[in-house]
């Protein structure tokens, strides 16, 4: 559901851009017209559900599980959220776009990866013969930026929040990169030497974020009063002031246990939660505690069969020959006080889509 | 060596001759730093994964990863797994360059790098000492329509070194092990203008081929080429010092045959040297941009092997003659002394002179097997470096690592770039070459010595009668001060003629 939201969302935008295009466009990167920004609109709204993937595995057993009424980037209405969830949320969405944007330059989906904008201030073929093509990074941070920072089109704190979000995104799919070399000089010795970035698997950036989230700065500025030109001068400073790599909130995050519908929130009640395990870390195994307990819910005991394949061969790319193994798994689920008693018909149910979420 | 330039020259004209080769090396250093791009590129290829019969295996069907006559791709391997696709029909296509560019001769080589991305899974993890075979295909071609020509086609073999920086749990599923890049491919001169890699992963149950690899999700390959601009940067640094080099060296050998003395041992190695250097510095690279000279890259590494080899020759040569020198200086200007009033007298002829005579001897056998032994742990060393590099590149110390990190790439100095890695090279480069300039300059014969040279040896022809015969010159491996005529070499010979 929420995957057309997105990529409905990101068509959106592009239709605007490209009916603004003659007026807007004087960058170097998307050459003339509106067919470039389609080459890249797929690879953008791939990005943006890849990053909300991530949100939701980072979050699986956080009382804020990346629900998806949150998700919703921009509604131009002054009711989206500042808070801490929103900034992860913008962060990831526009890390994965550039993620994604670099993997397919490397795979050669788009015609000019970083070669446009040679650093020798020469352009097509020339630049590359000189000096190479500036690296996939480059090109994809600024393709990325043109996408997801055209969403915000106010001037007030949360505009800028979300840009300083986004910003922060893109710094994190920078900081995670990994530094290779290779040494080539003669018989192999580190004379010559040539080092390139790679892009780490996209857990990494999402790791990273996560602790990013932890680490939120808030920021005072709703108090601040309309849209004057001094106010914004306030807001910019402010900004600027706070390191580009780490994340910004201007509210308190609600309480998440409860349900809130004008907000969208779901509460914590029917969430599933990790109790015992060999292979748990501290934060999954508090996370009953955390759903639940201190939600004033009670933990629920489930079994639930599972049919998986089991006993395969496999090959490096596509597994082949399994068999059907059927085993009885314990869940845990968070549920009011008193009302076990209902346990029998959800419980066929919970089984039943859990099946099916299986295969 | 009292007659060299160096030893005659002022104070005055030896700083201005010093202060003229440091403006030519910062000259050397600029070049590389402002003119020259960064010496190489490194360009990250992502393989498309195309699907292609094994039928089709036999043929010689190319697939192309993008571009008008692309494959069959599929995004990811859920994807052949849904429409049960096996492991034997996925081809991974690598288009060389990215689209829009091509490639030329001025990137001089171009060097493959692997890598896999593999995904740690508990039900199908590598195994140690896994072996990745490959089914390599490479052809080229020279515009963008015509058809691919095969230019290399292989059955290779890469031992994988992976490890897992996580624990080995269901929990961690999904997550890639850190692999080490592999060597791929090198292709000494690059005379087409596209280039496409076509791999296979055979899978043989029988014969066990890629079989516990591990879940493999991606291949990388990272393509690197000299940098166009460095290789004309160079070239036009080597054709402008070839003549340099040449002319002095012309000159330098015209000084020593002037003299009425055949040419010393340092000196024919001082000349070697400027020919080594001139061997190294004459621009055969010109051609590699017009022919498809595929050994280049061995000659060049040749090259510079000889250089060096003759640089260390006249370093142990030159530190030779002069530690010899001065460690027997006190007793030689004695006997020398003495044998400037007595011609018949000899070191060998008295009990206290045969012994210092022989203790010199002792310590050179010495010292010369302390030098075998110190050369025999080098080259131990060499061979402990080479077989052990794989695995200390990664764990480099840290001191040579923050050499790297100064050295990876430019800094930015007002509105300028400054490639260091590029001024590195050409500044080492240039440096080479004024140091063998000034050798042979500095220690040129000096044309103020020619009379003097004539005029000394008459003074002292009693004394070195025999110093001008061929046998003696020949004994006199250690002579630097041509004529200063009291090496201990020469006594003996005396010795022995007398």
């Amino acid at each position: 559901m929420f995957i057309h939201w997105e990529v409905f969302y990101y068509v959106f935008i592009l239709m605007t851009h490209m009916r603004s295009c003659c007026s807007w466009s004087v960058n170097n990167f998307l050459m003339t017209g509106p067919k470039a920004y389609l080459i890249y609109s797929s690879s953008v709204a791939a990005g943006a559900q890849s990053g909300i993937e991530e949100c939701k595995y980072q979050f699986a057993w956080d009382r804020w599980n990346c629900p998806e009424r949150a998700l919703q980037l921009t509604t131009h209405s002054s009711l989206r959220s500042a808070n801490r969830e929103a900034a992860f949320v913008h962060a990831i969405s526009s890390a994965g776009v550039m993620y994604t944007l670099t993997r397919n330059c490397s795979l050669g989906d788009f015609d000019n990866c970083g070669c446009d904008d040679s650093r020798n201030g020469q352009r097509g073929g020339y630049g590359w013969l000189w000096g190479g093509c500036s690296d996939n990074v480059g090109f994809s941070e600024a393709i990325s930026k043109q996408f997801v920072d055209a969403l915000e089109t106010g001037q007030d704190a949360r505009a800028a929040m979300n840009l300083h979000n986004n910003e922060a995104g893109r710094k994190a799919v920078k900081g995670t990169m990994q530094r290779t070399c290779k040494c080539h000089g003669v018989s192999g010795s580190c004379t010559t030497q040539t080092c390139w970035l790679q892009l780490p698997e996209f857990r990494e950036v999402g790791n990273y974020l996560k602790e990013k989230y932890h680490r939120a700065l808030k920021v005072d500025l709703l108090r601040g009063a309309g849209n004057s030109a001094a106010n914004r001068g306030a807001i910019t400073e402010t900004f600027s002031s706070i390191s580009r790599k780490e994340l910004v909130h201007l509210e308190d995050s609600p309480d998440y246990c409860l349900e809130n519908r004008t907000l969208g929130l779901p509460g914590t009640e029917g969430r599933e939660c990790l109790k015992k395990g060999k292979n748990l870390s501290k934060w999954e195994k508090r996370s009953c505690k955390r759903l639940c307990g201190e939600c004033g819910l009670v933990v629920e005991e489930r079994k639930a069969e599972m049919v998986s394949s089991c006993n395969c061969k496999f090959h490096w790319c596509c597994a082949v020959k399994c068999e059907q193994c059927r085993k009885t798994v314990t869940k845990y689920f968070c549920v009011k006080k008193g009302s076990q008693r209902g346990r029998n018909e959800s419980a066929t149910i919970r089984r039943k889509s859990l099946r099916l979420k299986k295969h | 060596m009292a007659g060299a330039i160096i030893e005659n020259m002022s104070t005055k004209k030896l700083v201005i001759v010093g202060v003229i080769l440091l403006l030519f090396q910062a000259f050397a250093f600029m070049v590389g730093g402002l003119i020259a791009p960064s010496p190489t590129t490194a360009v990250d290829y992502l393989a498309v994964k195309c699907v292609g019969k094994a039928s089709h295996r036999q043929e010689t069907k190319w697939f192309m990863p993008w571009g008008s006559n692309q494959c069959d791709k599929i995004q990811s391997f859920d994807e052949a797994v849904a429409k049960r696709i096996e492991a034997n029909d996925i081809v991974f296509a690598v288009h060389i360059p990215m689209s829009n560019n091509e490639m030329s001769p001025w990137f001089q080589f171009i060097l493959v790098m692997l890598q896999f991305d593999i995904a740690f899974k508990m039900t199908n993890q590598i195994k140690d000492g896994a072996i990745v075979n490959l089914d390599v295909k490479l052809a080229y071609r020279d515009d963008m329509v015509s058809e691919w020509n095969e230019m290399a086609r292989s059955f290779e073999k890469r031992k994988l070194h992976c490890n897992f920086t996580f624990p080995k749990t269901y929990v961690n599923d999904g997550r890639f092990y850190t692999c080490d890049v592999l060597p791929f491919m090198e292709v000494g001169s690059v005379a087409h203008k596209y280039y496409l890699l076509n791999i296979r992963l055979p899978v043989n149950e029988r014969k066990k081929i890629n079989l516990g690899i591990g879940d493999i999700k991606d291949i990388h390959l990272v393509g690197i080429h000299q940098n166009g601009g460095f290789t004309k940067v160079w070239f036009a640094m080597k054709s402008f010092l070839t003549p340099s080099i040449l002319i002095i060296m012309i000159w330098y050998w015209r000084r020593i045959s002037l003299m009425n003395r055949p040419p010393v041992l340092l000196e024919k190695v001082i000349f070697a040297l400027g020919i080594s250097m001139t061997f190294i510095n004459i621009p055969v690279e010109w051609f590699s941009v017009g022919f498809n000279w595929t050994w280049m890259l061995l000659f060049g590494d040749i090259r510079q092997g000889i250089f060096y080899s003759m640089l260390l020759s006249f370093w142990i040569i030159f530190c030779g003659e002069h530690l010899m020198v001065q460690g027997e200086a006190a007793e030689h200007w004695r006997h020398r002394g003495v044998q400037l009033t007595n011609p018949f007298y000899s070191i060998w002829a008295s009990d206290v002179g045969t012994e210092l005579a022989l203790s010199f001897i002792i310590l050179a056998g010495i010292c010369a097997c302390l030098y075998f032994l110190f050369l025999c742990f080098m080259v131990f060393q060499v061979f402990r470096n080479i077989s052990g590099k794989r695995t200390s590149l990664p764990a480099l110390s840290k001191a040579r690592r923050l050499h790297y990190e100064v050295n990876q790439g430019h800094w930015h100095w007002g509105g300028h770039t400054v490639q260091v890695n590029s001024a590195f090279f050409t500044g080492i480069y240039g440096m080479w070459n004024l140091y063998v300039f000034a050798i042979m300059f500095l220690y040129a014969p000096s044309h103020k010595h020619y009379g003097d040279e004539q005029s000394s040896g008459q003074c002292i022809t009693g004394i070195d009668e025999g110093v001008k015969s061929g046998e003696n010159i020949q004994l006199t491996t250690t002579v630097t001060h041509v004529d200063g005529p009291t090496e201990l070499y020469r006594m003996m010979g005396k010795e022995a003629q007398e």
